[in-house]
């Protein structure tokens, strides 16, 4: 097999990706990005509402940075890691002001100065945008701009596996996709940037390309997940394409109304209203659907007609789009159907406020694959943004001072471990008949859905397992039909069920160990908080079939956990 | 709402290293709801997993899924299965991978050369070293803002370049999502590298033939032949002109002399203005021999009130 050498590797050219490496670059060492996708077509491009940033000067006069991070830790219910929500608060006017002078054309104040709205769960307004398409927006700055730089892409390059040693990660393997060709990537260091795994659910706003693949890298090279339970829900995908209709739609006043007309949100959350963090959104639209008050197939509206068409049209575009290609509803005539769908990934690759990963030397994670511990048990809307360029950036400067530190090692011929991954990914296709991947992914996606969505209770959790375990079996009966060796699309999408495989039953064990509710983690049969036994993180192995649970504290420097009243 | 079901064919146009192209047939229900995306995803998960195409974020903002359906360029997700039906009047849709670009497999097309271009025109925003260095900070006014970011909501899917025609004849052009690039920082009063963004697009910009392939297909309507109309615009500040761009300019001003003249367009005049009296009369030789030289002797009359146009021409 082929072998390329770089002083670190980043997995992923989204956002988190991207910002990582123009670090390493700018450090002065060689760094490669390999992604499944060419940069531009990763999911960081759905994001629509903004980017939070206390901006100095450019914010609400009473606001201040110590608000912003209570309401980040507020809004992920107290399971946040306290120093990483300062930091990622203290570093967002910086990393605003760096994209805006590298291009990026956000909507202004009539002075020239960047505009500002609110999203949910913040005291004081603090998005930045772009229109409603800020995230494609951030993505082509950062693209074109690292475009520029000594970086190597491998686009559309498919990662198999890590390849490790005893105690440090040494490379990944990974197949061009065109040719099928594998390649054993050397590198000190690798970060995983691959982004979330909305697929794994049946209702997801998330890209087709979201499979969830680093978690399961990082976890069968024995790495750890962080706090896998928590899996957020958009209140307001489009009905029924799931197609992301953006918080800041309510941001800018827009209302949730049920059946009969009400703005049913005044009774889950009566100061915050249509402004309350996601989870409890979520909860009360299916609530309102559970009960009778959705509209038949099962939605309810949300109602922008009071804003206006100009400003609809301008402010919230892609909303006033998506709605009328994609329901045929007139957003300035009518409500805009919708219901809640998978949207973001709390849990991840455990690592530090460094984007450093304990369990092995020279892996490092960032973005939405990543759980530094920022957005807890819910992530507040224009967070995630935020969050991957912050950490992206900080995980970049991690990683160019590890690299100072950790010279060359004499690493051991791996080149075995590496054909074994090749072999490994043949391997699980090898059956000559049987099922093929699309029966076991739709069965992995309605069970996720139904048993370890928005509401839990054990009996689904536990059935949920089970029928995770009977897939799993399954694969060993699976086929590829394609036996093509140029752009083998159904060998690639059955490794992504591999990882999405990998990644359910940890879901789905660590949910079900969870005896509480907080924050997108709802149980019915334990409906409240129980910080006595629950404030802290689970952290998560899978040896084979079996998912490890430990736990670690969660690290609080100055605000106590308190009720959760919006 | 309703959620009728109706069953279509889909015809896609398959190809694979191994087995060369062939055309296959699926049937399926949809809604009035299901995009193209979705068709291809049901397709692929339920009755043909070899199927090759490319998806990711089904909301028209990654530009992964341009293809040609029932023979228009189309993003899939963009395109909702039943108007399709309705527009065309017949339950078969018909896909095939995107122009111009080479097949790799099924409809999954080599976009190498597409990129290539994209970053011929140094598509990224070279700000002042102050601003760099955070000593400065950018003022945008909001009517810049909105005009620029028009221009900027290009997701490189290609479809233009498929659809134009000019890109297939001459090499020298950039192609219109490439331009549209490179205008969205020409105008750009953040930028700092004016003059060398002039020498990129300027001659380039005159090599477009204004057919609109490129404003139709766009799917975030950006109108790319627009970028190219303003960027000629710019063609003063350009200090050492190419010929063609010599050539576009003088066409340019001859066409506003003749108007100016007769409230017309003159099309021998503009001709010996643009291209010079030798050229003209070479030229005309090859059309009187082609028998085509009676229509560029049409002789025009004066429109009546040709003061009233120049007026209007003067403001």
């Amino acid at each position: 097999m082929e072998k390329l050498s770089y002083d670190a590797i980043v997995i992923g050219g989204g956002l988190a990706g991207l910002m990582a490496a123009h670090e390493i670059a700018v450090s002065g060492y060689k760094v490669a990005v390999i992604s499944k996708v060419f940069p531009t077509r990763s999911h960081s491009s759905s994001a629509e509402g903004g980017i939070a940033a206390y901006i100095e000067g450019n914010s609400d006069p009473n606001d201040n940075p110590d608000y912003m991070t209570y309401d980040t830790i507020k809004g992920g219910d107290f399971l946040v890691d306290q120093d990483a929500a300062e930091l990622l608060s203290q570093k967002s006017g910086e990393i605003v002001r760096i994209m805006e002078s590298w291009g990026t054309l956000f909507n202004r104040q009539p002075d020239g100065r960047v505009a500002v709205r609110y999203f949910g769960g913040q005291t004081y307004p603090r998005t930045r945008f772009v229109g409603d398409k800020t995230g494609m927006a951030l993505l082509h700055t950062l693209f074109q701009r690292v475009s520029g730089l000594d970086i190597d892409f491998y686009n559309e390059w498919f990662a198999l596996d890590l390849i490790r040693d005893d105690k440090r990660v040494v490379g990944v393997v990974a197949m061009e996709m065109k040719s099928m060709t594998p390649v054993f990537f050397k590198a000190r260091a690798i970060v995983m940037a691959t982004g979330g795994m909305g697929m794994l659910y049946a209702h997801s706003t998330n890209a087709y390309i979201n499979t969830g693949d680093g978690y399961a890298m990082a976890l069968r090279a024995g790495a750890a997940l962080k706090d896998p339970e928590f899996v957020q829900f958009h209140p307001t995908a489009l009905y029924p394409s799931d197609i992301l209709i953006s918080e800041a739609a309510r941001g800018e006043g827009a209302i949730l109304i049920n059946n009969k007309g009400e703005r049913f949100m005044a009774r889950y959350a009566p100061r915050k209203l249509d402004l309350a963090p996601r989870d409890i959104t979520s909860r009360a639209i299916i609530t309102e659907i559970r009960e009778g008050r959705g509209f038949p197939g099962g939605y309810v509206g949300l109602d922008l007609r009071h804003l206006g068409e100009d400003y609809i049209k301008e402010r919230l575009a892609l909303a006033y789009e998506a709605a009328k290609n994609f329901a045929g509803v007139d957003a300035t005539q009518e409500p805009i159907p919708v219901r809640p769908a998978q949207h973001y990934y709390m849990g991840g690759i455990d690592v530090d406020i460094t984007g450093q990963n304990p369990d092995l030397i020279g892996l490092f994670a960032a973005g939405e694959a990543a759980c530094v511990s920022v957005h807890g048990a819910n992530r507040l809307g224009s967070n995630s943004l935020l969050e991957t360029l912050v950490f992206g950036r900080e995980t970049g400067r991690a990683v160019a001072k590890f690299l100072s530190e950790h010279k060359e090692e004499d690493s051991n011929s791996l080149d075995k471990e590496a054909e074994k991954v090749v072999d490994d990914a043949y391997k699980f296709v090898k059956s000559e008949s049987g099922v093929h991947f699309g029966e076991i992914l739709n069965k992995l996606r309605n069970v996720m859905w139904e048993k370890v969505g928005i509401f839990r209770d054990e009996d689904g959790m536990k059935d949920a397992l089970s029928q995770i375990i009977e897939l799993r079996k399954m694969t060993s009966s699976m086929y590829v039909l394609d036996k093509s060796t140029t752009y083998n699309t159904e060998f690639f999408n059955a490794l992504e069920l591999r990882n999405m495989l990998d990644l359910a039953i940890v879901i789905a064990r660590t949910a079900l160990e969870r005896k509480e509710s907080r924050g997108a983690h709802y149980r019915t049969d334990y409906p409240e908080r129980d910080d006595k036994n629950w404030l802290k993180h689970t952290i998560a192995y899978l040896k084979g079939e079996t998912v490890e649970i430990t736990y670690k504290p969660v690290r609080i420097t100055r605000w106590k956990p308190e009720p959760r009243v919006y | 709402m309703s959620e009728e079901e109706k069953e279509i064919v889909v015809k896609i146009k398959r190809f694979s290293k191994e087995k060369g192209s062939w055309w296959q047939e699926y049937k399926l229900k949809v809604d009035r709801f299901t995009q193209m995306t979705e068709v291809l995803r049901r397709i692929k998960t339920e009755q043909d997993p070899t199927l090759a195409y490319r998806a990711s974020c089904h909301m028209a903002v990654c530009g992964s899924c341009g293809m040609k359906i029932n023979g228009e360029p189309r993003l899939a997700c963009k395109t909702l299965a039943l108007d399709m039906v309705r527009k065309y009047g017949k339950n078969e849709i018909t896909i095939e991978p995107m122009d111009f670009f080479p097949v790799i497999k099924d409809l999954v097309v080599d976009w190498t050369d597409f990129y290539n271009r994209m970053f011929k025109v140094k598509p990224r925003l070279y700000p002042s070293k102050e601003v760099l260095e955070g000593k400065a900070e950018h003022r945008l006014k909001p009517e810049d803002q909105r005009e620029l970011w028009k221009f900027e909501q290009c997701i490189w899917c290609g479809l233009c370049v498929s659809a134009c025609p000019s890109v297939k004849n001459d090499p020298e052009f950039l192609g219109p999502a490439a331009h549209a690039k490179g205008y969205r920082f020409l105008a750009d009063p953040r930028d700092t590298i004016f003059d060398e963004r002039l020498k990129i697009l300027i001659d380039s910009a005159w090599r477009c033939t204004y057919c609109y392939q490129c404003f139709n297909v766009c799917p975030r309507d950006i109108e790319p032949v627009t970028t190219i109309k303003k960027t000629r615009a710019y063609t003063k500040f350009l200090s050492e002109k190419t010929p063609v761009a010599l050539t576009g300019e003088k066409h340019a001003e001859a066409i506003v002399k003749s108007i100016e003249e007769s409230g017309k367009i003159e099309e021998a005049k503009v001709y010996i203005s643009t291209y010079g009296l030798l050229t003209a009369i070479t030229d005309m030789i090859y059309a009187m021999q082609n028998g085509k030289l009676k229509y560029a002797l049409v002789t025009q009359k004066k429109v009546k009130d040709v003061e009233q146009i120049r007026k209007i021409m003067g403001e």
